[in-house]
């Protein structure tokens, strides 16, 4: 039974229930529904039906989180340029980043949009494992230009796509070129470098390494790297979806070894934000700073072009140093999409060059994702930034994207801060992580 | 410090200047705060950046001007005033519809229901979420009410919650406030031949207005300030109320505090003025029974 679109139409259909025939049992649930308050409670009952019965593809609707004033413009560009390119119209919701992120269960499992914003990795398999995400195979047959890792981060348990990559940036060391010149510093290769240059940067008068941790998230982008750079992606990744005990010794490693560099770090990380951190190295009072590619955020003009990086040392020269953190955000399919011709026809534009050529025009300050788009307007930073991540043989997606929200946010936390607060006791640590590891990942 | 007032001297007792530091202690711990707050709206972030919190410089009014353009708040508060006029105005008939009965006719389920209204009053909101949401998304609207064709996304539905999470404490005052009116009032009104209806809509409202002034302030404020269940029983960003729409305003790595600051005394504004506008009904409310002896 379709709605009624009109005032007229509805009014028409308010027949009383003899006369209609409507059944017995949709005029109770009618009754009981909270609509019987409004008045409207005899249609109550109708309505399990998909809503619009969807034969028009002129209108696809986009969920976006992108609420900043610059991505905002940029995701209404592309949309304009797949308008022109296909006729179909799309609308943009937009909902602040951090309240998308933390009503996304109620939005999947309500009314959500046609297209949504959302991000590779674990966050995107455990809603595809649930049902709450469209299979997207059918557009990534269309799609070129992506590397083997960015279709890896968009592939689902069962094997099919459910993920287009958009828009992504790296974690790496950042320091400015100009101290570094002056000091004769040189790019570390090993941790055994790292601890000497760390040395050298105290005894000339900086915080070797900046550091930050009030929110909770940076220096999980601390534990990832180092996680990666001593036992490997895999491990890493089977840790993230709790698989591995964060008990055993290659774990524990992992802590010892941060626990050696912590007298590297900023003291008094847990009152500090990471734009107060990214000041201390743009005041050139500290050497070096591990975060995001947004630092950059914190530079502007001269000081921006004197920012480089490199990646975090080796540290297992079994292992390497070609992983790291570089966290893709993208786009997904709506379960049951009003139109899913209309919606696979935008998603196959999202993934295509020309739409990675509107945001590059647009936005200097992310990296697409489609390696076919013209880059010749990125900024030096961003080209090797680029580079970085097309060399990477494995690309994980930053702690609180690869593992479930909750794990992330309740436990690890918390973790991290005790370890930074007292880096002496990491096996009672990692014991309560493990405990509670096991509740929440059988819940 | 010494109080001068009401023309007559009186020795400054060394109990009044402790009272009087204790008020004004207790005063500034109050206004700090939110003059902190104003005070931080009407400066640049690129200068508190560099000098601090606790400095002064860099004003500005840039603050004002792109908390309101980038939040939209211009149409956030439209969407706020469908949420909250509609809710206030039937909460308050509904509340004080139910309290009427119950203060003024006895029968014997009296005390149990304004005890389920006051206890209603008692249960966390954030329990019934789950129910709430499924029920949402089940019970379908006609288009031309909500585009969602759904209670879920629709202000139809955010009004709803808001009308059933109120009631209980408006019955619970109003129905105290009417219980307190003389009984000899009625009898007088039944002698005349006022029907039930009468005796509440031209005998009860009008000498309740004074509470209903009262609760309107209150109920205006708590609405307004609503903020849990828009968030969760929406879905589309340009139908939040305004206090959701602050959010617009945190960057996804970056907070700017001055902006944010500026965005928080836009929204607040509405409910001070609110209370300076219905002040006078709330002040008269509390002495009104008084002058009539």
């Amino acid at each position: 039974m379709s709605r009624p679109r009109s005032q007229a139409e509805y009014l028409a259909r308010l027949v009383p229930p003899s006369v209609a025939g409507l059944n017995r049992r949709s005029l109770l649930a009618g009754a009981s529904g909270a609509g019987a308050l409004l008045g409207t409670g005899l249609l109550a009952g109708c309505g399990d039906s998909d809503s619009g019965s969807g034969g028009d593809a002129k209108n696809v609707s986009l969920g976006s989180n992108q609420s900043d004033p610059k991505p905002k413009d940029v995701v209404a560009k592309v949309m304009d340029g797949f308008k022109t390119s296909s006729g179909v119209t799309v609308d943009i919701n937009t909902v602040d980043h951090n309240t998308f992120q933390e009503n996304i269960n109620n939005y999947l499992q309500g009314k959500p949009d046609d297209v949504f914003t959302w991000f590779a990795g674990y966050r995107m398999r455990f809603f595809a494992a649930k049902g709450l995400a469209g299979d997207l195979s059918d557009v990534w047959g269309k799609l070129d230009g992506y590397s083997d890792a960015f279709k890896k981060a968009s592939t689902g348990d069962d094997g099919k796509q459910y993920f287009v990559p958009a828009s992504y940036y790296p974690w790496a060391v950042f320091y400015r070129k100009s101290v570094w010149q002056q000091r004769g510093y040189e790019v570390p290769k090993t941790l055994d470098d790292l601890n000497t240059l760390g040395a050298q940067m105290k005894k000339d008068g900086l915080n070797p390494i900046a550091f930050a941790d009030k929110d909770g998230w940076p220096a999980m982008g601390t534990f990832d790297i180092l996680n990666l750079r001593i036992n490997g992606y895999q491990f890493h990744i089977d840790l993230m979806a709790g698989k591995e005990a964060w008990t055993s010794d290659k774990v524990k490693k992992v802590f010892d070894t941060w626990a050696g560099l912590l007298p590297l770090h900023q003291p008094d990380s847990l009152g500090r934000t990471w734009q107060e951190a990214a000041q201390s190295l743009q005041q050139k009072k500290s050497g070096m700073y591990l975060l995001g590619l947004f630092v950059g955020q914190q530079f502007s003009g001269a000081d921006l072009e004197d920012l480089d990086f490199f990646t975090f040392p080796e540290v297992d020269s079994t292992i390497g140093a070609k992983a790291l953190d570089a966290p893709i955000d993208g786009y997904m399919m709506a379960r049951k999409p009003k139109s899913k011709d209309a919606a696979q026809k935008l998603l196959t534009y999202l993934g295509s060059k020309e739409a990675a050529d509107i945001t590059v025009k647009n936005d200097p300050s992310t990296l697409v994702a489609n390696s076919g788009a013209d880059t010749g307007a990125y900024t030096a930073l961003q080209k090797k930034a680029a580079e970085l991540v097309g060399s990477a043989t494995e690309i994980a997606q930053f702690l609180d994207r690869d593992t479930r929200p909750d794990f992330a946010s309740t436990v690890m936390i918390p973790a991290l801060q005790q370890f930074i607060k007292d880096p002496k006791d990491i096996s009672g640590l990692l014991t309560s992580v493990e405990n509670q590891k096991k509740s929440i990942f059988t819940s | 410090m010494t109080a001068v007032s009401a023309g007559r001297r009186r020795p400054v007792r060394p109990a009044r200047v402790v009272l009087h530091l204790f008020l004004g202690t207790v005063a500034v711990g109050w206004l700090f705060p939110i003059l902190w707050a104003v005070l931080t709206s009407f400066r640049s972030y690129e200068y508190t950046a560099a000098n601090g919190y606790v400095s002064l410089g860099g004003w500005t009014i840039d603050n004002y001007v792109t908390a309101w353009r980038t939040a939209e708040f211009g149409k956030h508060f439209l969407n706020s005033a469908y949420i909250t006029v509609p809710a206030v105005l039937l909460t308050l008939f509904l509340a004080s519809c139910v309290a009427f009965v119950i203060a003024r006719f006895s029968w014997k389920l009296n005390i149990a229901l304004l005890g389920l209204f006051t206890a209603a009053n008692l249960l966390p909101q954030q329990a019934l979420l789950i129910p709430l949401f499924r029920m949402f998304t089940e019970i379908p609207l006609p288009a031309w009410m909500s585009d969602s064709e759904l209670l879920y996304d629709s202000y139809w539905g955010l009004i709803l919650v808001n009308v059933a999470f109120q009631c209980g404490f408006c019955v619970f005052v109003l129905s105290n406030y009417m219980k307190a009116l003389p009984h000899e009032l009625y009898e007088a009104a039944m002698v005349d031949g006022a029907s039930v209806w009468r005796q509440y809509w031209q005998v009860t409202l009008p000498l309740c207005r004074p509470a209903l002034a009262a609760l309107a302030t209150l109920e205006v404020t708590w609405i307004y300030n609503e903020f849990f269940w828009a968030t969760v029983l929406m879905r589309t960003g340009d139908k939040f109320p305004v206090t959701s729409s602050l959010n617009n305003l945190r960057g996804e790595f970056f907070t700017d505090n001055n902006l944010v600051s500026a965005g928080s005394v836009l929204v607040a504004i509405p409910t001070l003025v609110i209370f300076f506008l219905l002040q006078k009904q709330f002040v008269r409310g509390l002495t009104l029974g008084a002058s009539k002896g």
